[in-house]
């Protein structure tokens, strides 16, 4: 007998569920659950743009407030992904601003948005309140300016690193006077001025603006203005952090940072010169985030820096800060969990920083709670892979760069299969793993065989034949995506496992040898699957079908295949069959 | 003396509230632990009713009796002022520490008081037994039917029953591959067609080959040797004509993480040659089959419907492929390599 609730308790029951995860398992259970969740489903994450068509997503949840997407594959960021191969957000804002007009949020990643998408978004939904676009690209600052203007509860709006066409800073100027809802902004992936004088008036008078990240425009001794009006900032990214130094500059930056008790997250610092560091060091205690990519100060003055903040959970720095700073990190702040060390000169043949495996080594040791690392570096033993496997077993996300591609041990000359398989075999709720250095089919099988919560996996240059690929989709369990880049990996592999294709969000695939006739039977016998060959030398059907296709993407969708696609992509599917009849 | 002693200490002071619950039973309560129940206040209120036995006040029906109870106790404890946050917490936590159905049941009747506070317990206590299972542990924890059928449990975003265009589709290409199959099935014997090509007409074989099988077939393999020289040759000459990046910082100093990754920009020579085979110590892999894909062809579901049903769905999958035509032509220009 079933244990009957009305309708009302369970909705009440669902709004306590925050993950997608438990949605989706709940609908799943029976046919009056399916129904009570889908009216009740408020917050929606499509992963691939291409899974499914507006249509379908608003006839199933038809009150929908708030929608999250993301486009093109992770590729796209290392410039794999050729221009004009699609993820158009312009459809979907079109169907919603129909059937969802109390629509409240929008994140976007790695989509192409118009100026007209945002005029759209503007006047369409009224209360509209949140609009994130992260590595977005397409639009205009116009288009900030119609959601400026228009956007009556504007509560977010965050550019992360998306590439605007910057066509004046006019468009800041277009909030009106009334509006004071802002609780976040976040231009700093512009380039052009905004009017200063807009922009302190702006935050004047938003007392709830919590997160503050200006564009390098925005001139150094500038900022103690803005920090003045908005002491309860809790995230700040500064504008340009050089200025010929003057004590009058420095002694009103520490002032105005001094007055920020509640920062806790700090970015921007572009060019910071090391004289003008110790303006921040009143902040430091209380920060939990910094994020120093931009910062091109040196070892010893990052070293000093780090030493002041040991509340730091998350740090992203550039490899200046060298294994001397990282030694310092690990001593000092204890609290850290995320470490990211971007390369400062990645193309340089020689290294010019001593940075080294040791660094890392270093605070896997010192800091328990280290469990996301993204780590370039031009060196990697195995030893000191298993010496970070045994001290971090809690690690998460593990990407590894060494900038040489098929970099063996330093030490030993041999692959990197050992210190991987010891990450994967130590690190049990492995989520996402990079790999990089001389690997053989090895390191795959350790993979297939332990890396059971892997969802995501980078491969490049790696790997000897089919049976690493096969090792990879016959037994991580949980894996989700998959991007392959120059490996060896052909056929027979992805024939065989071609159901666990429909498992996946996406495999992604290039320069590796899988030819076209087995993309068109894959094609051909996974109907749920689009397969999708990218090949910019034309047609494939004018090569061999044992020619191997340049680049290959596969996911599983319910919209059937792409009607937006440019004329260097081609869907595998029955058309192709019935060109051999 | 004694007795008329005890007659005055008798308990006239407090006031009783008179409840009955859908099975007819009736009890009666304190005022003031009634009067904690919004629905059950409301109607002393408005009514008057519940001062005696005959005019107990009706609860609704999902109220039973053996929940009264637990409702009440709850009641009882939270109108009491001058607990701490600290005692109700730790109060609360043991309330809710109780089988499936008597918490489904305590949630149900709650929300039909209205008594918003207990609704909120029981029902984040339900969430929270809900969070991390899967749909079967669901099932089973609350005793539901497992009535979707196997289309309609594909992964939730992607289900297809609601939108018959996909539906359509499915039909319209089982039925595609069906011609296919009868056009093949009419080719002269000792047709050309690469080996790939024929397999199209038929099943592809559950793969029950071992791993080292696997290698030594790949390596074996003289066709894909070729492929990737010629492969190497174009990947190397392709390498040299993209441009160079400067550190990552565009024309707005902007740095992405991504454009770090230097691999795009470096000359490498691939192997030609696969590493010496290594002797595998896994267990024979059991690669799946594409056969087992194939048994859900919408095909099958197509020939057990009934004939009317079967007709209207003809009709709609002509018109539908005479639409879809007239976009096809095109399609078909873009793959068949001009002669």
């Amino acid at each position: 007998m079933a244990y009957s609730f009305p309708e009302e308790v369970l909705e009440h029951v669902f709004s306590f569920l925050c993950s997608d995860k438990d949605r989706n398992a709940v609908s799943l259970v029976c046919k009056s659950w399916y129904e009570i969740e889908r009216w009740c489903r408020r917050r929606i994450f499509i992963g691939n743009c291409y899974s499914v068509t507006p249509d379908i997503v608003i006839r199933r949840f038809p009150k929908v407030r708030a929608m999250e997407m993301k486009g093109k594959p992770h590729f796209a960021d290392f410039n794999l992904v050729p221009e004009g191969w699609g993820a158009y957000v312009y459809p979907w804002i079109s169907a919603m601003s129909v059937a969802y007009p109390w629509l409240e949020e929008i994140k976007l990643k790695r989509m192409v948005v118009t100026d007209e998408c945002l005029e759209l978004i503007s006047k369409s939904f009224k209360s509209f309140k949140v609009l994130v676009l992260s590595s977005c690209e397409g639009f205009t600052t116009d288009g900030l300016a119609s959601i400026a203007a228009n956007c009556r509860n504007l509560r977010e709006l965050d550019l992360k690193e998306s590439e605007v066409e910057d066509l004046s800073g006019h468009w800041l100027s277009h909030f009106p006077d009334h509006c004071t809802s802002l609780v976040s902004l976040n231009m700093s992936c512009l380039g052009s001025e905004v009017s200063f004088s807009a922009l302190e008036r702006l935050v004047g008078r938003c007392p709830n603006l919590k997160t503050l990240r200006l564009n390098r425009a925005v001139p150094l001794e500038k900022l103690p203005n803005l920090l003045s009006r908005a002491p309860q900032l809790v995230e700040l990214g500064t504008g340009t952090y050089s200025s010929e130094f003057r004590v009058d500059i420095f002694s009103n930056l520490s002032e105005a940072f001094s007055v920020c008790k509640q920062l806790k997250g700090l970015s921007g610092l572009w060019d910071a010169i090391p004289a003008y560091l110790p303006a921040m060091y009143s902040v430091c205690p209380g920060l939990t985030s910094l994020n120093l990519s931009y910062a091109t100060i040196q070892s010893p003055d990052l070293s000093k820096l780090v030493s002041q903040c040991p509340n730091l959970q998350r740090l992203w720095v550039l490899d200046y800060i060298e294994d001397s700073g990282l030694e310092a990190l690990a001593t000092s702040c204890k609290d850290l969990q995320e470490l990211r060390v971007f390369p400062s000169d990645p193309f340089g043949a020689e290294p010019n920083v001593s940075l080294t495996e040791q660094g890392l080594v270093t605070v896997s040791e010192g800091c328990p709670k280290l469990q996301s690392v993204l780590y370039f570096c031009r060196q990697m033993s195995n030893a000191a892979l298993v010496t970070i496997a045994k001290n971090r077993p809690n690690m998460i996300r593990f990407r590894l760069c060494i900038i040489e591609p098929q970099a063996p041990d330093y030490v030993t000359l041999e692959p990197l299969d050992t210190g991987f398989g010891a990450i994967v075999k130590s690190c049990k709720e492995l989520r996402r793993l990079s790999l990089s250095g001389l690997l053989t089919d090895q390191v795959f099988e350790y993979i297939g065989t332990h890396a059971k919560k892997l969802e995501m996996l980078s491969i490049a240059f790696a790997g000897d034949s089919d049976l690493g690929l096969h090792h990879v989709l016959s037994g991580c369990e949980s894996l989700r995506k998959l991007e392959i880049r120059d490996c060896p990996f052909g056929d027979k592999a992805l024939l065989a496992n071609a159901a666990k294709l429909e498992t996946m969000r996406s495999l992604w695939m290039s320069s590796c040898s899988v030819s076209y006739g087995a993309c068109k039977l894959l094609g051909q016998k996974m109907p749920r699957l689009n397969v999708e060959v990218i090949d910019e030398r034309g047609p494939p059907e004018s090569r061999p079908e044992s020619c191997p296709v340049e680049k290959l993407y596969i996911y599983r969708t319910v919209a059937g295949r792409r009607i937006d696609m440019p004329d260097f992509i081609w869907t595998m599917d029955e058309d192709s069959a019935l060109q051999h009849s | 003396m004694l007795e008329g002693a005890m007659a005055v200490v008798k308990p006239e002071m407090k006031s009783y509230i008179w409840l009955q619950t859908a099975d007819g039973s009736i009890q009666q309560v304190e005022e003031e632990v009634a009067m904690f129940c919004p629905v059950i206040g409301r109607e002393v209120l408005q009514s008057g009713k519940g001062s005696s036995k005959n005019y107990a006040i009706s609860l609704p029906e999902r109220v039973k009796p053996a929940v009264l109870g637990s409702i009440l106790d709850y009641c009882r404890f939270h109108q009491v002022s001058g607990r701490s946050n600290k005692e109700r917490k730790i109060y609360n936590e043991k309330f809710i520490r109780v089988e499936t159905s008597k918490l489904c049941e305590l949630a149900s009747a709650a929300d039909s008081l209205k008594l918003r506070p207990l609704v909120d317990l029981t029902s984040r206590a339900l969430a929270r037994m809900i969070e991390g299972k899967t749909p079967e542990e669901i099932r089973e924890i609350f005793h539901l039917p497992d009535d979707l059928s196997e289309e309609e449990k594909l992964e939730p975003l992607r289900n297809i029953t609601d939108d018959p265009h996909i539906r359509l589709l499915n039909r319209l290409y089982a039925r595609k591959r069906n011609e296919l199959r009868e056009r093949q099935k009419l080719k002269v014997l000792g047709d050309a067609a690469p080996v790939l090509n024929t397999e199209v007409e038929k099943e592809l074989p559950v793969d029950e080959r071992s791993v080292d099988d696997l290698l030594s077939f790949i390596n074996g393999d003289g066709d894909s040797k070729e492929a990737r020289a010629s492969k190497n040759k174009k990947r190397n000459r392709r390498r040299k004509d993209q441009p160079r990046k400067s550190l990552s910082m565009d024309e707005n100093g902007c740095h992405k993480e991504s454009n770090c990754f230097p691999f795009g920009n470096t000359n490498i020579e691939i192997r030609n040659e696969p590493s010496p085979k290594k002797s595998s110590t896994s267990p024979d892999l059991e690669p799946v089959g594409l056969s087992a894909k194939l048994d859900l062809d919408d095909g099958d579901i197509y020939d057990e419907l009934d004939p009317v049903l079967k007709a209207e769905l003809d009709r709609e999958v002509e018109d539908f492929a005479r639409r879809l035509n007239s976009v096809w032509p095109e399609r078909m220009q873009e793959l068949i390599p001009s002669i």
